[in-house]
C-alpha cells in the first residue's frame, strides 16, 4: 500500500505543472499583467517596421542603421530571453526546465523575433540588388549564420542572437561610421548624406539619439525588473499552493484508504460472521435429521420383528396361540401406543437470515464525506479576559476537522455543591471562542466544548473552569480617613467568595476628567489601602477587585482632599452617654438625666470617661484638627493609644496625653494632663476653639486658641505606637471637631 | 552717635557683637550687645529686645541664656541694652543693687538728681531701636521686646504703653505690679517721687486696664521656687487677674522647681524665641 501511495504521489506532482498553466491564471487574474509580454512585442514590431519601411528605397547604409537597431532589439530580447530561460523556468519547472522552455516558450520568441528575420531576409535581398560594388564579404556568412540561428533558436531558445553579436562587428569596420540620427526617418545617417537626403529633416547628433534609445530601454528593462519580482512572486505562491494541494489530496487519500479499509474489514469479518453461523446451523441440522433417522430405523426394526413374531405365532398350535397372542396382543398394544415421531425435526430450507448491512452502509456513506471532528481542545482562562457577568471561553481544533459549530456546555461551580446538581447550559457558535454573558460575578463556570459537523458530533473536550470577574466593591465612604500625605480607603468586598487583590486607582481632581488614571495600587490582599498623595490636592479614588478572571468594574468613586487632615469617630468607643451627629463630627452629651446605671468594662468603649475616640489615619506625619468648645463646659481634648485604659479619665494614664477644661466659680481651669501630671499653666483668654497639632516627627503633641492664633502647651513625647484623637465631656454639652484645616502658619512654629 | 564695637565673636552662624556709644538721652556711655544672624547677612532681619533684670550689664544675658542657637535658627536679631546709664556721678547711684546704676527700671526718671540721665523707658523705646535701625541690617518694622525680672517689668510696660509698636512681648518672672512690691516702691519713689498715680503710668498690671485691645500675645514664665515670688516682688498673679479681667491674651506657666536664675532663663529661652518668631516672621 505504501507504494502504491508514493507512486500515487509522485504521479500527481508530475502531472501537476500542466494543471499550474490554468491555476495561475484563474487565482491572480493575472492574464492581463501575461499579456504584457505580447504587447511589448508588438510595440517593438511598431518600431521595427517603419524603420524598415522607410528604409525601402535606401542604400546599404541603412542596412547598418538596421544591424544597430537589431542589436539594441536583440538585446532587448535578450533580457527577455534571460528572464525566461532562467527566472521563470527554473522556479516553475526546475524539474523539467527542458520541456517546458522548448513547448512553452519558444512561440513567445519566435513570434517576437519574426520581424527583425524577415526585415533581415528582406535587406539581403535588397542588399543583393542595389549595391553589389560594396562587397559584404561577411554576409555570406552572416546568412549562413542566419541559418544556423534559426535552428540553434528551435533547440535553445533565443540565445541564439549571441552568435549574431559575433558576426555583426565585422562589417563595421568598412564603413563611415554614422555620426548623426535623422529623427524625421529614425535613422542613423553619416554626415554627409544628412547634407542631401536628409537636408529637409530634424537631425540630431547620434549619441543624443542613442541615448534617448537607450534610456527607452532602460525604462522597459525596469518594468521588466518589475515584471520578474511579480513572477517570482507568483511563482512562490503557486508553490505553496502546489504543496498544499499535494497535502490536501495526501490526507483525502489516506482518509479513503482507511475508510475502505474498514469497510473491507468489516465486510471480511461479516463474511466469516456468516459463514460461521449457517455451517453451525448445517450441523445443527444435519445432527437433528441423523438422529430422528437413526430412531426411525429401531423403530422399523422393533416393528419388523413384531411382525415377525406375530406372524410366527400363527404358525403355533391353537393353545400355544392363544397363550402367546394374550401376550402379545399386550406387547403390541405397548408398543403402538408409543408414539412413532414422523414429524421432520429440522426443515431442509433456510429460515429467513436478514444480511445486515446497515453498518456497511454507513461506513459507505462517511467515505464520501467528512470525518467527524475529534474533540476540540479547550484553552485555560485568559487573564483579564472576563468581567463581572461575562467570561469569553476559547477552545481550538485539529486542523484537519472540519466542523460546522461548536456546543459550548457550562454550568457553574460550587463548593459542597456536586456539579451534576447545577444546571447545565448550551450554546452554539461557528467560531472557536464564546462570549458567555449573564454569568453570576466572581464565581467559577465550568465549560466544555463539542464540535460538530455532517458526520456527527466529536467527544466532548476536556472542563476548563472560568470564573467571572468580581463585583465591584463599595468603598466604606464614612471610613475614609486622610492627611496631607496619605489617605486610608476601606471598602467592602461587594463579593460573597473571596477575591485575588484589589486596585486602588486615584484621579487628581484637578487633572481634566479625559486625563483619566493617573496612579494605580495593585495587589491589595486586604479591604484596605494607605495610599500615599501629595498635600493639598483632590482626588477622586476608585477600587476594583481581581480574581483570575479579571478585574471588577470600577467601584462609586469617593472624593478624598488632601488638605488638612480627615478621620472619624469611631462609635464603638462611644460612652453611652454621648451621642454622635449625623455628620460624625458633633460629640453631644444632653441635658437629661441619663441612666445611673455605669457600662460594664470594656476594652473599645470608654466607661468612666464620658468620651470618644476618633480614628486617625496611621501616618506618622504632622496631624492637625480644631474642636469647637464652650467656654463654661467641661471639656477634654487630646489623643490617646488605641489601648487607653476605657475605665479611666484622659490624662490620668501614660496612655493619652490630653487638654482638660475646668469651669469651678467663675474660674477656668486649664490643665494638660499626661500620666495625671500638669503644668501649672494659667490662661487669660478662654479659648473657643482649640487647635490640636499632632508632629510624630518631632514627637510633640500642642495645643493653641485658635481665635488669637495662642499657642497654648506643647507635650513632648514619644509615641510608641499610634495615638488617635479623644473628646470627652464633663458636663452636657457639645464639642464640635473641624477637619479638613490645613496646618496655619503660626502652628508650624511649634 | 558713632558706634564703637567692643567685641565680635562668632557663634551659631552669626556674630555676637557688643558696643558703646555715646548716648544723647542718657548723658553718658552706653553699651549694647546684638546678636547678628546669619540671615541677617543677606537680609534684614526683625530684631528682639531683651531687657534685663537688676545688676545686669549687657553681659549677662547674652553669657549665660544660651539664646544664641534659637535666634540663628529663627533668623532674629537680638539687642540686649545695659539695665541702667553707667558712670553718671550722681551721688547715691551705687548705694545699693536695686536701685541707681543696674537698676534703671525702664522709666524716665522726673526726679532730681536722675532725670538727667535715668531716662531708660526713651533710652530703649526710642533712642536705642533708632540707633539700631540706623545701624544694622533689621526690619524696622519688625521688633518684640522680652525681659527679665526688672526687665521683664520694662519689657511688659514698654509693650503695652505703645500698642502695636512690638508684634509680641514675653517675660520671665516679671516683676508684674511694680506699684505695690518693694523693688517698685522704692525705685519708683526715687526716679518719679511720691505720686503714685504717676507710677501706674509704669506699672504693667495697671496699664493692662487701660490698654486698648490691640492684638498681644504675651507669654510668661515664671519660676515657682523663685524666692522673690515668694518675696511678692513679682506678684503675677495681680496681672492675671487684669488680663483675664480685659481678655488680653497670656500664657503664663508656673514652671515647678525653677528659681529665678538663669538657669531658669536658660530652660525656657527657646520657647520665648520662638514665640516671638511667630509674630516676627509672619
Amino acid at each position: 500500500m505504501e507504494n502504491a501511495d508514493r507512486e500515487e504521489r509522485g504521479l500527481g506532482r508530475a502531472t501537476a505543472p500542466n494543471d499550474f498553466h490554468l491555476y495561475p491564471m484563474d487565482l491572480y487574474d493575472s492574464e492581463d499583467r501575461l499579456q504584457i509580454f505580447p504587447e511589448e512585442n508588438a510595440r517593438m514590431r511598431r518600431e521595427v517596421v517603419p524603420t524598415e519601411m522607410t528604409k525601402e528605397p535606401r542604400t546599404a547604409a541603412k542596412a547598418r542603421t538596421q544591424r544597430d537597431l537589431q542589436e539594441e532589439v536583440d538585446e532587448f530580447a535578450h533580457l527577455f530571453g534571460f528572464e525566461d530561460d532562467h527566472e521563470l523556468g527554473d522556479e516553475f519547472f526546475g524539474e523539467n526546465p527542458l520541456r517546458t522552455e522548448i513547448s512553452e516558450y519558444p512561440p513567445y520568441v519566435m513570434k517576437r523575433r519574426e520581424p527583425v528575420r524577415e526585415q533581415k531576409d528582406w535587406r539581403f535581398g535588397e542588399q543583393a540588388n542595389e549595391t553589389e560594388d560594396l562587397s559584404f564579404g561577411g554576409w555570406g556568412s552572416a546568412d549562413q549564420c542566419q541559418d544556423l540561428r534559426e535552428a540553434y533558436r528551435y533547440t535553445r531558445g533565443r540565445s541564439s542572437e549571441e552568435y549574431e553579436c559575433y558576426v555583426i562587428p565585422e562589417e563595421e569596420d568598412e564603413e563611415e561610421a554614422p555620426s548623426i540620427f535623422c529623427v524625421t526617418c529614425k535613422t542613423p545617417v553619416r554626415a554627409c548624406e544628412a547634407l542631401d537626403e536628409h537636408k529637409e529633416h530634424e537631425v540630431t547628433p547620434l549619441d543624443k539619439a542613442l541615448e534617448s534609445a537607450k534610456d527607452e530601454i532602460h525604462k522597459n528593462m525596469f518594468k521588466l525588473e518589475k515584471q520578474i519580482i511579480e513572477m517570482e512572486n507568483f511563482a512562490n505562491h503557486l508553490e505553496e499552493v502546489f504543496i498544499t494541494v499535494e497535502e490536501n489530496f495526501g490526507r483525502q487519500e489516506q482518509n479513503f484508504e482507511s475508510h475502505y479499509n474498514e469497510i473491507l474489514e468489516t465486510l471480511a469479518q461479516k463474511y466469516e460472521e456468516k459463514r460461521h453461523a449457517l455451517g453451525e446451523k448445517k450441523k445443527e441440522k444435519l445432527e437433528a435429521l441423523y438422529g430422528q433417522l437413526v430412531s426411525c430405523g429401531e423403530n422399523l426394526e422393533t416393528c419388523k420383528e413384531l411382525m415377525e413374531t406375530i406372524e410366527e405365532m400363527c404358525h403355533e398350535e391353537k393353545v400355544d396361540f392363544m397363550k402367546d397372542a394374550v401376550v402379545m396382543a399386550d406387547r403390541l398394544g405397548k408398543f403402538l401406543k408409543t408414539k412413532t415421531d414422523v414429524e421432520l425435526s429440522a426443515h431442509p430450507d433456510f429460515e429467513d437470515q436478514n444480511l445486515d448491512f446497515s453498518e456497511v452502509e454507513q461506513l459507505m456513506d462517511s467515505i464520501n464525506t467528512i470525518p467527524v471532528p475529534s474533540a476540540p481542545v479547550i484553552n485555560p482562562q485568559a487573564p483579564n479576559s472576563a468581567t463581572g457577568s461575562s467570561v469569553r471561553v476559547c477552545w481550538s481544533l485539529y486542523s484537519d476537522d472540519t466542523v460546522e459549530n461548536y456546543q459550548l456546555s457550562y454550568r457553574p461551580v460550587q463548593d459542597g455543591c456536586p456539579p451534576e446538581d447545577q444546571a447545565e447550559f448550551t450554546v452554539t457558535v461557528k467560531e472557536t471562542y464564546c462570549s458567555v454573558t449573564n454569568l453570576v460575578p466572581n464565581t467559577q463556570y465550568e465549560f466544555w466544548v463539542t464540535a460538530q459537523n455532517r458526520a456527527g458530533t466529536s467527544p466532548a473536550s476536556e472542563c476548563a473552569v472560568y470564573m467571572t470577574a468580581p463585583s465591584p466593591p463599595i468603598i466604606k465612604v464614612k471610613e475614609i480617613r486622610s492627611c496631607e500625605e496619605a489617605a486610608l480607603i476601606c471598602w467592602e468586598s461587594g463579593n460573597l467568595n473571596p477575591v485575588d487583590s484589589y486596585t486602588v486607582e486615584l484621579t487628581q481632581a484637578e487633572t481634566p476628567e479625559a486625563s483619566g488614571v493617573t496612579e494605580s495600587v495593585v495587589g491589595i490582599p486586604t479591604c484596605e489601602s494607605l495610599v500615599q498623595l501629595q498635600p493639598r490636592q483632590n482626588y477622586t479614588i476608585y477600587v476594583r477587585a481581581l480574581n483570575m478572571g479579571g478585574s471588577s468594574a470600577r467601584s462609586q468613586p469617593v472624593t478624598v482632599r488632601t488638605t488638612g487632615c480627615y478621620f472619624h469617630l469611631n462609635k464603638d468607643t462611644c460612652h453611652p452617654w454621648l451621642t454622635i451627629s449625623e455628620d460624625g463630627f458633633t460629640v453631644v452629651r444632653s441635658e437629661r438625666k441619663t441612666p445611673a446605671r455605669e457600662p460594664l468594662p470594656s476594652n473599645t468603649q470608654f466607661t468612666r470617661c464620658v468620651a470618644v475616640r476618633g480614628n486617625l489615619i496611621p501616618v506618622r506625619g504632622r496631624h492637625y484638627w480644631e474642636v469647637d468648645v464652650d467656654e463654661r463646659l467641661d471639656y477634654t481634648v487630646g489623643v490617646a493609644f488605641e489601648d487607653v485604659p476605657k475605665q479611666e479619665d484622659l490624662g490620668t494614664n501614660c496612655h493619652s496625653w490630653c487638654m482638660r477644661h475646668t469651669f469651678a466659680s467663675s474660674r477656668h481651669k486649664y490643665e494638660f494632663l499626661h500620666n495625671k501630671t500638669t503644668p501649672d499653666i494659667r490662661v487669660t483668654v478662654s479659648p473657643r476653639r482649640i487647635g490640636v497639632l499632632l508632629d510624630y516627627e518631632n514627637s510633640k503633641l500642642s495645643f493653641f486658641n485658635v481665635h488669637i492664633s495662642q499657642h497654648l502647651y506643647t507635650f513632648s513625647c514619644q509615641f510608641h505606637q499610634f495615638v488617635h484623637p479623644c473628646f470627652a465631656l464633663g458636663n452636657p454639652g457639645s464639642l464640635k471637631i473641624h477637619n479638613g484645616i490645613s496646618i496655619p502658619k503660626h502652628v508650624a512654629f511649634y | 552717635m558713632a558706634l564703637k564695637q567692643l567685641s565680635s565673636n562668632k557663634c551659631f552662624g552669626g556674630l555676637q557683637k557688643v558696643f558703646e556709644h555715646d548716648s544723647v538721652e542718657l548723658n553718658c556711655k552706653m553699651k549694647f550687645a546684638i546678636y547678628l544672624p546669619p540671615k541677617a547677612e543677606t537680609g534684614k532681619c526683625p530684631t528682639l529686645y531683651w531687657l534685663s533684670g537688676l545688676t545686669c550689664t549687657e553681659q549677662n544675658f547674652i553669657s549665660k541664656s544660651g539664646y544664641h542657637q534659637a535666634a540663628s535658627e529663627h533668623g532674629l536679631v537680638v539687642v540686649a541694652p545695659d539695665t541702667s546709664p553707667r558712670g553718671c556721678n550722681i551721688k547715691g547711684e551705687d548705694e545699693s543693687w536695686d536701685f541707681g546704676t543696674g537698676a534703671g527700671f525702664y522709666v524716665d526718671a522726673t526726679e532730681d538728681p536722675w532725670k538727667t540721665n535715668y531716662r531708660m523707658y526713651s533710652y530703649t523705646t526710642q533712642k536705642l531701636p533708632q540707633l539700631i535701625n540706623a545701624n544694622f541690617p533689621v526690619d524696622s518694622q519688625s521688633m518684640s521686646i522680652f525681659g527679665h525680672s526688672m526687665g521683664g517689668h520694662g519689657a511688659l510696660i514698654c509693650a503695652l504703653k505703645n500698642p502695636g509698636k512690638y508684634k509680641s512681648v514675653s517675660a520671665f518672672a516679671p516683676i508684674c505690679n511694680p506699684v505695690l512690691c518693694p523693688w517698685g516702691k522704692k525705685a519708683f519713689s526715687g526716679y518719679l517721687g511720691s505720686d503714685q498715680s504717676k507710677w501706674k503710668a509704669y506699672d504693667a498690671t495697671h496699664l493692662v486696664k487701660s490698654y486698648p485691645g490691640s492684638q498681644l500675645d504675651i507669654l510668661i514664665d515664671q519660676g515657682k521656687d523663685d524666692q522673690f515670688l515668694s518675696d511678692g516682688q513679682l506678684l503675677p498673679d495681680n496681672l492675671i487677674a487684669a488680663c483675664t479681667e480685659k481678655k488680653i491674651p497670656v500664657v503664663f506657666r508656673l514652671q515647678e522647681g525653677y528659681d529665678h536664675s538663669y538657669y531658669f532663663i536658660a530652660t525656657f529661652i527657646a520657647d520665648h524665641i520662638r514665640h516671638h518668631a511667630k509674630y516676627l516672621n509672619v
